[in-house]
């Protein structure tokens, strides 16, 4: 149903161009992971669907991008329901420097949601689904900010569970992580692709292989080579993407 | 090679030595300064000195009306200078393109904060005093203090919006949050120390200000407190600047204990926006 | 339990569920020798499709673990011991399926006398009991279990040893059957490849489990088992 595909997509942050005619399509419930040196357009990429890009003055994009059958770039779009529909996890844990209740009650204190049974109780379901709800649901009125990174991070997925959504968007979530929330923040990936249709961007080619269904390969704004992430690492098609996960670039 | 050696660490000494004496120049400056008024002006504060009326003999001369002249054009700034300030400064660093237009409008800002306060006065006196018609009252000096402490608060305003890192706003957007909303609740909440420290800093300035208010008119001899914002006014430093002007010594002296409170009033509202900033630093780590 | 985990749980099910298709195999093949029984034989061919699909299946899940995982440690020495213990399961499946073929090939039931003589039977008992045990050690993760298998694996060589002498000694009394005896001497030579085979796992597990390597150094394998008996 929320089958997410682009066509033709170029992005461009004036006349520089930093996406050429990308066309892939993700399923629902899967994971997928773009892979790509820096700069290859894989964040520009993923901030296309929950249109985080639109704060950038000088960018603009030709071509389709489309979630569930509809043209999320339509003039009539409302792009506030579209990224309750699309969260976004960011690289670094940003917690709001409020307690960790408020934290995750904060997506719904927006659409104006004040009953208190209602945000207990998303509260504890989005934590519990975040994996963090024992390690914080005797402090939920303490500030997020005391919590350690990897938790600050798993609070954030729960805040952006909070909103019910059912893609979430992740820019290397776990890159300022030790390896230890790493690999917690992995296993949470693999839990909530269940429920979640999930794209996750990653410097890291071991976490793309470990958590990801399929991995698109971004090379200087090119659409290298898209696959199960199993063929990709075990058996890519493009001599370019061989040389990239086997670290021989350049 | 040894030679170059000590010749650089020589070099680095002399650089040490003269920063030190440079640091310390102008507190010892200050200090002395600060000794000498206190040891003039000190014995003069009594409870009679702030709630005496003005007076032809010095020794029963009180600062009641400038004071409470002070806390008005104090209140009365804030009133009109916290709201603008703030929301021009919102504007411009969220809202306002940025395009070529935006930063003449910027450079002109930080201009406006160096124009000299008297050219202030002058305008103020055209448009306030005559063309408005608002004659020497409260309202004129506040409205031309306004004016005069606007971009203070505009800038320091949107240097503490800039401090709110990007990642705060974007989990905001990134939850479904308008621009409204996002700056309502986390950008200025986030900014608040910055932009209150500013507020105090840009009043404390705006009530040690004398000359605009020599201009527009407002050394005035008059008998009772103001009690509306179109009563005529004195403030601190203009009758500090009055009795300085009095030949006979007693007035000296009044001046003096008056700098003591006017200098009271402003390190204690530097104080509170040195211990807001430090608050806010340790509350709100990223 | 992480991904990594359940994935090697995952594969280790599936090479268990290959070693009891080779056991069986094996045990099927001894069956049709005994009763020279043409349709087991045949059945056990067939089923030989099935072990060699399930071979590249298991090489194919332990590149892509390798691949996708990069394991350290022990998931490493488990999938790089699956790996080799996958190898030396489809090598005895392929005995099994040799000796399915000789029941198929020969046209007499095998002469008892030499059965008798040359105690194929029991040696291929030995050899399928092994191949059973030595997974017992891989499933309980006990290396014990696993040195057993080099001392079984010397009788099975005694086995060996002597059928050379004895075939000669049969083929002497009957002249008549000399193919009969040269095709039950290959078969033993193939069973005694059967310990080796184990013996092999047996290794692999060793390393699997406790890191240590014992291929070629007899002296560590007997220090190892000494040290096992002690315990």
């Amino acid at each position: 149903m929320n089958r997410i595909y682009t066509e033709d997509v170029s992005v461009f942050y004036g006349d520089n161009q930093v996406l050429k005619n990308v066309s892939v399509s993700m399923e629902n419930n899967t994971v997928t992971a773009f892979i790509g040196p820096s700069g290859c357009g894989k964040s520009t990429f993923l901030r296309l669907f929950n249109r985080m890009n639109d704060f950038i003055g000088s960018f603009h994009k030709t071509g389709l991008v489309s979630i569930d059958n509809t043209d999320i770039y339509k003039k009539d779009i409302n792009v506030e329901d579209l990224r309750k529909k699309v969260g976004m996890v960011f690289q670094k844990p940003n917690p709001f420097p409020k307690t960790i209740y408020e934290n995750v009650i904060y997506g719904l204190r927006l659409q104006n949601i004040s009953d208190k049974k209602i945000l207990d109780e998303a509260v504890e379901t989005s934590l519990k689904r975040a994996a963090i709800w024992d390690e914080v649901k005797d402090k939920l009125t303490k500030s997020a900010l005391e919590l350690s990174g990897g938790q600050q991070q798993r609070l954030c997925i729960a805040r952006t569970l909070a909103v019910k959504p059912t893609v979430i968007l992740m820019d290397e979530p776990a890159s300022a992580l030790d390896p230890i929330s790493t690999s917690k923040i992995e296993e949470l990936i693999f839990e909530l692709k269940k429920q979640y249709t999930i794209a996750i961007v990653t410097h890291n080619m071991q976490q793309a292989a470990r958590v990801s269904d399929r991995t698109i390969f971004f090379y200087m704004g090119d659409m290298v080579e898209e696959g199960d992430t199993k063929m990709i690492f075990t058996n890519p098609k493009k001599e370019l993407t061989q040389q990239y996960i086997t670290g021989r670039f350049g | 090679m040894e030679k170059l050696f000590s010749l650089n660490h020589l070099k680095d000494k002399a650089f040490l030595i003269t920063g030190v004496i440079s640091t310390f120049f102008g507190l010892v400056v200050l200090a002395i300064f600060l000794a000498n008024i206190m040891i003039e002006g000190i014995p003069r504060l009594s409870l009679d000195f702030f709630t005496s009326l003005p007076s032809r003999r010095a020794e029963n001369a009180g600062i009641l009306i400038p004071l409470i002249g002070t806390i008005w054009i104090m209140v009365l700034t804030s009133l009109m200078v916290i709201p603008f300030g703030v929301a021009a400064a919102v504007y411009l660093e969220e809202y306002g393109a940025k395009n070529k237009l935006a930063s003449f409008v910027e450079i002109n800002i930080t201009n406006l904060a160096g124009v000299p306060s008297i050219i202030f006065g002058l305008l103020a006196l055209e448009l306030f005093v005559r063309f408005l018609g608002l004659g020497k009252s409260l309202m004129a000096g506040s409205l031309t203090l306004s004016l005069l402490v606007l971009p203070i608060i505009i800038t320091s305003t949107r240097e503490a919006l800039k401090a709110v890192p990007r990642t705060i706003r974007e989990a905001s957007y990134g939850l479904g949050a308008t621009k409204l909303q996002t700056i309502q609740m986390q950008v200025l909440p986030s900014a608040a120390g910055g932009i209150v420290t500013g507020i105090i800093l840009a009043i404390s300035r705006a009530i040690g200000e004398t000359a605009p208010l020599i201009v527009i008119g407002a050394m005035l001899y008059i008998t009772s407190p103001p009690t509306s914002p179109m009563d005529d006014f004195s403030t601190m430093p203009i009758q500090i600047f009055n009795w300085l002007s009095r030949p006979q010594k007693g007035f000296i002296v009044n001046a003096t204990a008056g700098i003591v409170v006017l200098l009271s009033i402003t390190f204690v509202l530097n104080g509170i926006a040195i211990y807001l900033r430090n608050r806010w630093q340790k509350q709100v780590k990223w | 339990m992480t991904h990594l985990e359940s994935e090697l749980q995952l594969l280790k099910a599936e090479l268990l569920s290959m070693w009891q298709l080779v056991h069986s195999q094996l045990k099927l093949a001894q069956e049709s020798l005994a009763n020279a029984d043409k349709d087991l034989a045949h059945e056990i061919i067939l089923k030989e499709k099935r072990v060699n699909a399930l071979e590249t299946k298991l090489d194919i899940e332990c590149e892509n673990i390798l691949a996708l995982y990069s394991p350290v440690a022990i998931d490493l020495r488990l999938v790089l011991s699956i790996l080799k213990i996958n190898n030396n399961l489809e090598r005895i499946a392929d005995i099994a399926k040799s000796v399915a073929k000789l029941v198929i090939r020969s046209e007499k039931p095998i002469d008892p006398a030499l059965v008798d003589v040359t105690e194929i039977l029991l040696m291929f008992e030995e050899a399928t009991c092994m191949t059973e045990d030595v997974m017992k050690g891989f499933e309980s993760e006990n290396t014990q279990l696993a040195r057993v298998i080099f001392k079984r694996d010397e009788l099975l060589d005694s086995y060996n040893k002597k059928s050379t002498a004895v075939i000669a000694d049969y083929i002497t009394r009957n002249p008549g059957n000399i193919e009969q005896a040269l095709e039950v001497h290959t078969t033993i030579r193939k069973l005694e490849r059967v310990g080796d085979h184990c013996t092999n796992i047996a290794e692999e597990i060793i390393f699997y489990i406790e890191a240590k390597f014992v291929k070629h150094s007899k002296a560590k394998k007997l220090a190892g088992n000494s040290k096992g008996q002690e315990d």
